[in-house]
């Protein structure tokens, strides 16, 4: 453990790891960052749900009924939220350049305030700021888990969207507007870490786990972002390697991983 | 708003997410009674912040209600009941206090009443879920129908009472591949929001973070 001489313990007992876990986390990713500054390219594999999105937003502009967001009930504290609301920036800024209208709903007031400036954006970058108005695109019911679920229900059934796009964080909420988007025959594509077997009970197209985070990297086919998404697959790979030997030293009858995770 | 004056304010914002994100992260790894008081305020802003917000998302259903009502848009007295509770509870609950007894009973046997009703409706949105899923499309609806249907029989007493031995299937299943499963999901998921929050603080994505000059 590392200590001061003169104050004592400088990290807090047993985060050593994890702060060091973090470091190389931060440090691989700034790497990969590197290498795309200088030109290296990564590519992505086709991701289902994305190519899905894709489809949707065509969809959207043929039927002329509008694509709706939900970033689900967490508050922008959650990554899970935050990847969602990026997607969600990359698809309402498309979505204006074509006229398709994309709306959303939000169980947290501070997601519904970075939403409403989300769609602002979209629309001063499509060149058509005169369309946005506030409380036309993003709709609050309250922050009561089912309050949300009842109140987006709802706007399913009145907007009757053509493509619902659920990335965030859901619970058992997501199954109330989930068949509400089925009976109006919506395509519904999903991607969470909370409640999983709902989104896949519920959704026709699926981000599976981290995928919802290089989504909105993909979407884009921004280089810098893509290089990012190399540093996080360097990162699972070193975790791997630690699983492996983790696994290996066990079998020799050893805590020496055990251990130094527990510093 | 001109564009140079939202190109500074969006990084003034990130300047302002960088130095948080470092009193929390140095406040969670670091023995140090300052940066732990820091971090503290700073959540405590956090919170106001957060609290402020809540006025926007009232404004916003209010604007939209009045609007409806006055349109008399469609399920309009609805908005109009809406409007009227929301008023009334702020007001009651601005005089009162939210523990008073009577506003605790009010709240009690109005929103936790549909709460409960919204819970209790949860097993036919369940059993229709469960129906879309069972038409089986793909190959991995049709292993995920396998695995539900293997642990719906091995649970029910058909099987169970004759056969007391199904139930080790069930968890082993439960056990063995979903758990893997679902720690796999949370090990890349943790690893995917960590690379997230990096890419948000470069500035690589898009949303009301990112300062570009489209903005």
């Amino acid at each position: 453990m590392l200590t001061s001489a003169f104050t004592g313990q400088i990290i807090v007992s047993g985060k050593l790891f994890q702060l060091l876990t973090a470091l190389t986390v931060g440090i691989l990713t700034y790497i990969a960052y590197h290498y795309g500054k200088q030109g290296r390219t990564w590519e992505i594999r086709q991701l289902d749900a994305l190519e899905a999105i894709y489809d949707g937003i065509g969809r959207a502009a043929e039927t002329g009924r509008p694509i709706l967001m939900l970033p689900g009930i967490s508050n922008l504290g959650n990554p899970q939220t935050l990847a969602g609301l990026t997607l969600f920036g990359e698809i309402s800024q498309r979505s204006a350049e074509i006229g398709v209208e994309a709306i959303a709903s939000a169980s947290s007031t501070a997601v519904i305030t970075a939403t409403e400036a989300i769609v602002r954006g979209a629309y001063t970058a499509a060149g058509k700021p005169e369309l946005y108005a506030p409380g036309k695109y993003v709709r609050w019911f309250g922050g009561d888990q089912f309050a949300y679920a009842v109140g987006s229900a709802g706007q399913i059934m009145s907007t009757k969207p053509s493509v619902i796009l659920y990335a965030g964080y859901f619970l058992f909420d997501v199954i109330v507007s989930g068949d509400m988007g089925s009976r109006v025959g919506a395509v519904q594509i999903g991607g969470t870490l909370g409640s999983m077997e709902m989104i896949s009970m519920m959704c026709d197209h699926i981000f599976i786990g981290e995928e919802l985070y290089a989504a909105s990297a993909a979407i884009t086919q921004d280089k810098m972002s893509m290089a990012t998404i190399a540093g996080q697959d360097w990162v699972k790979l070193s975790a791997v390697g630690l699983m492996v030997l983790g696994i290996l030293v066990k079998m020799a009858g050893s805590d020496a991983i055990l251990n130094l995770m527990g510093m | 708003m001109s564009k140079t004056l939202t190109y500074y304010r969006t990084y003034v914002i990130r300047a302002l997410i960088i130095i948080c994100m470092i009193a929390t992260l140095a406040s969670w790894y670091l023995v140090s009674p300052p940066i732990d008081a820091l971090a503290n305020e700073l959540s405590i802003w956090n919170m106001n912040i957060v609290t402020f917000t809540l006025f926007v998302g009232v404004i916003t259903i209010l604007s939209r209600y009045v609007q409806g009502v006055k349109e008399r848009a469609d399920n309009w007295v609805f908005m109009l009941y809406a409007i009227v509770l929301i008023v009334v509870w702020i007001i009651f609950g601005t005089f009162t206090g939210i523990y008073a007894d009577i506003y605790q009973t009010a709240f009690l046997s109005t929103k936790i009443t549909l709460h409960i009703s919204i819970l209790g409706q949860l097993i036919f949105f369940m059993t229709s879920a469960a129906y879309r899923l069972f038409r089986i499309r793909t190959t991995r609806t049709l292993l995920y129908a396998l695995c539900t249907a293997t642990i719906v029989l091995c649970n029910s007493p058909l099987l169970l009472g004759p056969f007391p031995v199904v139930d080790k299937i069930s968890f082993w299943l439960l056990n063995n591949p979903s758990m893997s499963g679902s720690r796999a999901l949370m090990l890349t998921g943790g690893i995917g929001g960590a690379v997230l929050g990096i890419r948000i603080l470069l500035g690589l994505e898009k949303g009301a973070l990112r300062a570009t000059e489209e903005l």
